[in-house]
């Protein structure tokens, strides 16, 4: 009888190519949590994400913010003293979630990271005017009127790309990543 | 003249029987073998127990069996068992052999027919060889009744005194001009508070003034030659400066000496001494040691202040190394730790940031005879803390650093919160992972801190900076952590940091470990012979180690440790003389052709080479019986009692059932 | 000349143009040529590591693959790309099978990824390979009495743990020392600066910038130097917004340190692009003016 999958084996096999150690060995002494910008702004600690994780708890892992959070600048990595990938964690549930379509509502990153990988194929560059369409709307009154000023003020500076850029060989570019049949696949 | 074989096979419960067919083992012995001498088979429960030792020593009586095999666990562990019971039945212990079918066969496989086949091989090579053995006697070797203690921290000096007291000689060897290692820059002891000099001196002052211990402070061991009971060892006794039979101890060269050094041995770097200097009052021996480095004397001829002051013309500019060369028979080890340097983990500001501090720089703080009398201040000599945060697990529990638990950090910064309470009355703040109070009135003393008001935040501290975020943070030290027990993140502002920093091996271990003969591990921690039945005997014989040099522990376990360490060596000089295993290589000098390849290789350093002779002679002492030389010497010159050529080929043929194919043909 | 393959990144065609021109320029006039690598695509940022690890390891190869045609090792400005590129690098290398994959890929574009080529991220390449002695050597225009807070931010140093110093790096110090100017103490010079959570998470952005920026003005710094375009975007533009959400009134000029040097190496500040700030530094680079003219 084969045995059935548990969620942190399966963020485990997700993790199976980082080179870090596996979750199990998590002392949960919360350096990772200590060290990261974003912890103030998540609803989970990293740390007690990873405790949730090794708890088998999908459903409130997926639902929380803290992954979609992460800056990946690899700090809590570079300090865990159980040498756990950490950062690459977040990544690793990033992808899960989008595989499984399966976070928390409101959230600009899946819509931002959807948005950013459907610009390169469509050019092989990635263009900002495009990705700002995945947040703009989320601003409020203030904010928006903030960032068209910002923008504008940029524009007028010579840094904003009016006309997005693409690859020459932007065929075999694309042909290049049907070969590779992503989780999901490309629409 | 064929020899009668026993053959005993065990079942050791279902250990074994429950993987091998015991019996048909035993019935096939005595049937298929029975050609080569065995005489009788017989299967068992539990060979190991009186009553199966029993069977054998009945049928040495009755049946004049001249060898025994045991077919059971490994030599490892009944090997001894079942010698001494053919010893006590009049066969000579070296006749009996011990195979093993229960950790190389019934515990390896999972096939109960092929694990009775290849039970059924182990047995016939048993049998095969042991008609090879000859009866040996144990070497006997005497033990010389001085012994040597290597570190006179408190290990060392409970060892040596134990040992002088018991009437034997012991010289004491100290690297640091005084004994009392650690303990003796330490303000209080866990969990009792004891000032730890006030502990600590008496007994160093006993070390000092015992008829038994001849005291060499200001020296190390150079070298190591010999075997158990019969060690020579050469100590180099550096020079000191000052002749210790003129010195009365009275201090005025230090007064008068002009030079200040920062001292980083005895006071953590925190305060300075003088270049001639006692490392604290309360040194033994009382003869300061001239710090000839940092001496204006002999950098540029000139000073001398010492010598014109000192009332007895004690100073002696022209000593030198001195090498004493010295007979012992054991060997204690016990020199210490090293403190973790918490310079590796920047984000912790040691040094870049002033008021942050290790555990031992803390300990000289609180120390009434410390640099600031015992005042618990900033770096500025002057302001009180009004916060302070200590941090636990620095450089331990961390892959980055040492993997392992230093053992006395918890207990250590429990003591540090309490001092600080009582000295300041400020705000302590403890971050950790786990508390670790494991021994008596351990667990006490964590409640008594939670009494006191201790702030517990459980948390690995992230890092301690300066970057404040609001004015409540300015000009603070910020120590920024996840308390996990609430799940956030915070920034804790205090004035002054204390890193309990781990305890490492001291930095010279492995080259102290190949001087001794001895093995650390890969972190550098002396090798003891077994982990939890033999904590201070090591491989060699006559060799033992007692205190940190074996892994992180606290005063009480070193003392204990010290004390263990000295009953064994009393016990060695008690009986006389040691018996040495027989198992030992030898070399036939009418074959040796002098080619020495064998001399280099032997891991005990046993094996010697005559000039003269142009041969190579294995000491029996010393050798170990791995058989290294035996296979690596080319004119096949070398053989082991106990594994010589003919007993292996026997052991092969006997495996690959030679013996029985025989009869088929 | 020394020459690399150059991956300006699709900040650096307008966003980060100056980040792009300063550093050609001022690597020129250190003897060294960073020659654009030729239909070069995006990285990949940290966008496409959220959807698929595989697609992400094939957008970086193709890029190292165009660099191994030309057989130069390859350079990257932007600590992002950098990250991507050395650790596709590295992953590739180690695992055949994944390189295999990869190849499979490529093979639609005629490329090949071999594991033959370096890559390094621009400041190393003046750091380590012109070194400190040849950029001073070649200064005309020491940047005397400009206080620099180096910003190194994160993928420059992690999580490349073989790097030396991740936590206390001194690196970008020395370089500012060697053009003349005075690099600060600035304790939250590896902290993040929010890198894409500037879009997905504007408030923990904004509260980063604003640590940076406050650490940096306390520290008493004229400018802060960047070796990344995303933190130069992220600690310059949005400097009114962190105003705004906080109640404070800081502002800080931000520069790249290919600025910074090109301008110690004697190149005119408009071929640095320098004004094309919103938060323009010529305040700050006034005084640099009057320090050479005493010199």
């Amino acid at each position: 009888m084969a045995d059935k999958l548990t969620f942190s084996d399966e963020i485990s096999n997700l993790l199976h190519a980082s080179h870090g150690n596996p979750l199990k060995a998590c002392i949960q002494c919360g350096t990772c949590s200590g060290t990261c910008p974003s912890t103030p702004f998540m609803d989970q600690s990293p740390r007690r994400l990873i405790a949730m994780i090794n708890a088998n708890m999908k459903d409130e892992v997926l639902a929380s913010n803290t992954h979609w959070y992460c800056a990946s600048c690899f700090h809590c990595t570079v300090r865990c003293p159980s040498e756990i990938d950490i950062a690459e964690l977040m990544y690793a549930l990033k992808r899960y979630s989008m595989w499984k379509n399966q976070y928390q509502e409101d959230l600009i990153g899946p819509t931002f990271s959807e948005t950013f990988v459907k610009t390169i194929f469509n050019s092989g560059r990635s263009y900002e005017p495009v990705l700002a369409t995945s947040y703009l709307f989320s601003l409020g009154v203030q904010e928006f009127l903030s960032e068209a000023q910002t923008a504008t003020g940029l524009m007028l500076k010579g840094r904003l790309p009016l006309l997005p850029a693409r690859i020459k060989r932007l065929k075999n570019f694309r042909r290049m990543i049907g070969r590779i049949i992503p989780v999901g696949g490309i629409s | 003249m064929t020899e009668r074989i026993g053959v005993y096979v065990c079942h050791c419960g279902t250990n074994i029987a429950g993987m091998v067919d015991v019996e048909g083992v035993a019935k096939w012995a005595a049937e298929k073998l029975n050609h080569r001498g065995v005489v009788i088979a017989r299967d068992y429960k539990f060979m190991c127990s009186s009553l199966g030792q029993e069977l054998i020593q009945k049928d040495i009586h009755e049946l004049g069996l001249t060898r025994v095999v045991v077919a059971a666990c490994s030599p490892h562990l009944h090997e001894q068992t079942f010698r001494n019971a053919c010893k006590q039945a009049g066969l000579n212990p070296y006749l009996c052999e011990l195979v093993s079918i229960r950790e190389q066969v019934s515990w390896v496989h999972t096939d109960k027919a092929a694990a009775t086949e290849k039970s059924k091989a182990v047995v016939s090579s048993g049998v095969e060889r042991v008609i090879w053995n000859e009866p040996l006697e144990p070497i006997r070797v005497p033990i010389h009744p001085d012994s040597l203690v290597v570190g006179g921290g408190i290990a060392g000096i409970q060892a040596a005194l134990e040992i002088a007291d018991a009437g034997y000689h012991v010289y004491l060897v100290e690297r640091e001009p005084s004994i009392g290692g650690h303990m003796a820059q330490f303000d209080k002891t866990f969990p009792t508070l004891d000032c730890s000099a006030c502990i600590l001196t008496p007994k160093m002052v006993q070390a000092g003034s015992h008829p038994n211990i001849t005291l060499m402070t200001w020296s190390e061991v150079t070298q190591v030659d010999g075997y158990v009971g019969n060690f020579t060892v050469t100590i180099k006794q550096k020079p000191r400066y000052v002749n210790a039979e003129l010195c009365t101890g009275c201090g005025i060269c230090q007064e008068k000496c002009p030079k200040k050094v920062i001292d980083d041995v005895y006071e953590a770097g925190l305060g300075n001494r003088k270049v001639i200097y006692n490392p604290f009052p309360q040194a033994v021996p009382k003869y300061p040691v001239l710090d000839r480095p940092n001496c204006t004397y002999f950098n540029k001829g000139t000073c001398k202040a010492c010598e014109k002051f000192c009332p007895t013309g004690a100073i002696d500019f022209n000593q030198t190394d001195e090498y004493f060369q010295v007979n012992v028979g054991n060997i204690i080890l016990a020199t210490g730790f090293d403190l973790f340097d918490p310079l590796r983990i920047p984000q912790y500001g040691y040094k870049r940031l002033a008021n942050v501090y290790t555990s031992l720089e803390f300990e000289r703080l609180c120390n009434a005879a410390g640099p600031t009398n015992g005042n618990i201040v900033l770096r500025d000599g002057v302001t009180i803390p009004k916060t302070v945060g200590i941090v636990h697990c620095v450089g331990s529990r961390d892959k980055n650093y040492n993997a392992y638990c230093s053992s006395i950090c918890c207990m250590q910064s429990l003591k540090f919160a309490h001092l600080v309470h009582e000295r300041t009355g400020a705000e302590v703040y403890n971050f950790y992972i786990d508390i670790r109070t494991p021994s008596k009135g351990y667990e006490e003393f964590y409640q008594r801190l939670l009494e006191e008001g201790t702030h517990f935040v459980r948390g690995k501290v992230a890092e301690v900076t300066t970057a404040a975020r609001d004015p409540k943070e300015e000009g603070k030290l910020i120590i920024q952590v996840e308390d996990t027990l609430i799940g956030k993140q915070r920034r804790i502002p205090v004035d002054m940091v204390i890193l309990s920093a781990g305890i490492e091996p001291r930095s010279d271990s492995k080259e102290t470990a190949h001087l001794f003969g001895l093995s650390c591990s890969a972190d550098g921690w002396m090798i003891e012979r077994h982990p939890k039945l033999d904590p201070v005997a090591t491989m060699t014989e006559g060799i033992y180690i007692a205190g940190c040099v074996q892994g992180p522990k606290d005063i009480p376990a070193s003392v204990v440790q010290g004390a263990a360490a000295a009953a064994r060596v009393l016990g060695k000089i008690q009986q006389k003389e040691i018996a040495l295993e027989p198992i030992r290589a030898s070399v036939d000098q009418d074959k040796c052709s002098g080619c020495r390849i064998c001399n280099n290789l032997c891991p005990f350093n046993a094996i010697l080479f005559h000039e003269d002779l142009m041969v190579s002679e294995v000491n029996p002492a010393l050798c170990q019986g791995c058989g290294t030389c035996v296979a690596a010497c080319p004119a096949g010159a070398i053989s082991g009692t106990g594994f010589s050529n003919e007993q292996i080929l026997a052991q092969m043929d006997g495996l690959l059932l030679h013996n029985i194919q025989a009869l088929n043909v | 000349m020394k020459k690399y393959a150059y991956f300006p990144g699709c900040s650096l065609e307008k966003m980060a143009l100056s980040y792009n021109v300063s550093s050609i320029a001022s690597m020129n006039k250190l003897g060294v040529e960073l020659q654009e690598l030729d239909d070069w695509n995006c990285c990949g940022a940290t966008a496409y590591f959220h959807i698929d690890e595989l697609l992400a390891y094939t957008l970086c190869a193709r890029n190292l693959a165009l660099a191994e045609k030309e057989n130069l090792d390859l350079v990257a400005p932007c600590a992002g790309c950098y990250k991507n590129f050395y650790f596709t690098n590295a992953h590739l290398k180690e695992d055949p099978d994944l390189a295999d994959h990869v190849n499979f890929a490529l093979e639609e574009d005629d490329l090949h990824f071999s594991g033959n080529i370096s890559v390094r991220h621009l400041m190393e390449v003046f750091v380590q390979d012109v070194g400190f002695e040849e950029i001073k050597a070649k200064v005309s225009r020491p940047l005397k009495d400009l206080k620099v807070a180096t910003y190194y931010g994160c993928q420059i140093l992690r999580p490349r743990k073989d790097h030396e110093e991740t936590e206390q790096p001194v690196f970008f110090e020395d370089l500012m020392s060697a053009i003349g100017a005075t690099p600060v103490d600035f304790p939250e010079k590896v902290r993040c600066c929010s890198g894409a959570l500037i879009i997905t998470n504007r408030k923990a952005a904004l509260s980063m910038v604003r640590n940076l920026m406050m650490s940096a003005i306390k520290s008493g710094a004229d400018v802060i130097a960047t070796a990344c375009p995303m933190c130069q975007v992220n600690l310059e533009c949005y400097q009114k917004q962190v105003n705004q959400e906080f109640g404070i009134d800081l502002s800080i000029p931000v520069l790249y340190f290919t600025q910074l040097t090109g301008l110690a190496l004697g190149i005119a500040p408009n071929k640095l692009r320098i004004g094309t700030e919103l938060v323009l530094p010529t305040p700050a680079l006034s005084n640099i003016r009057r320090g050479s003219a005493d010199a």
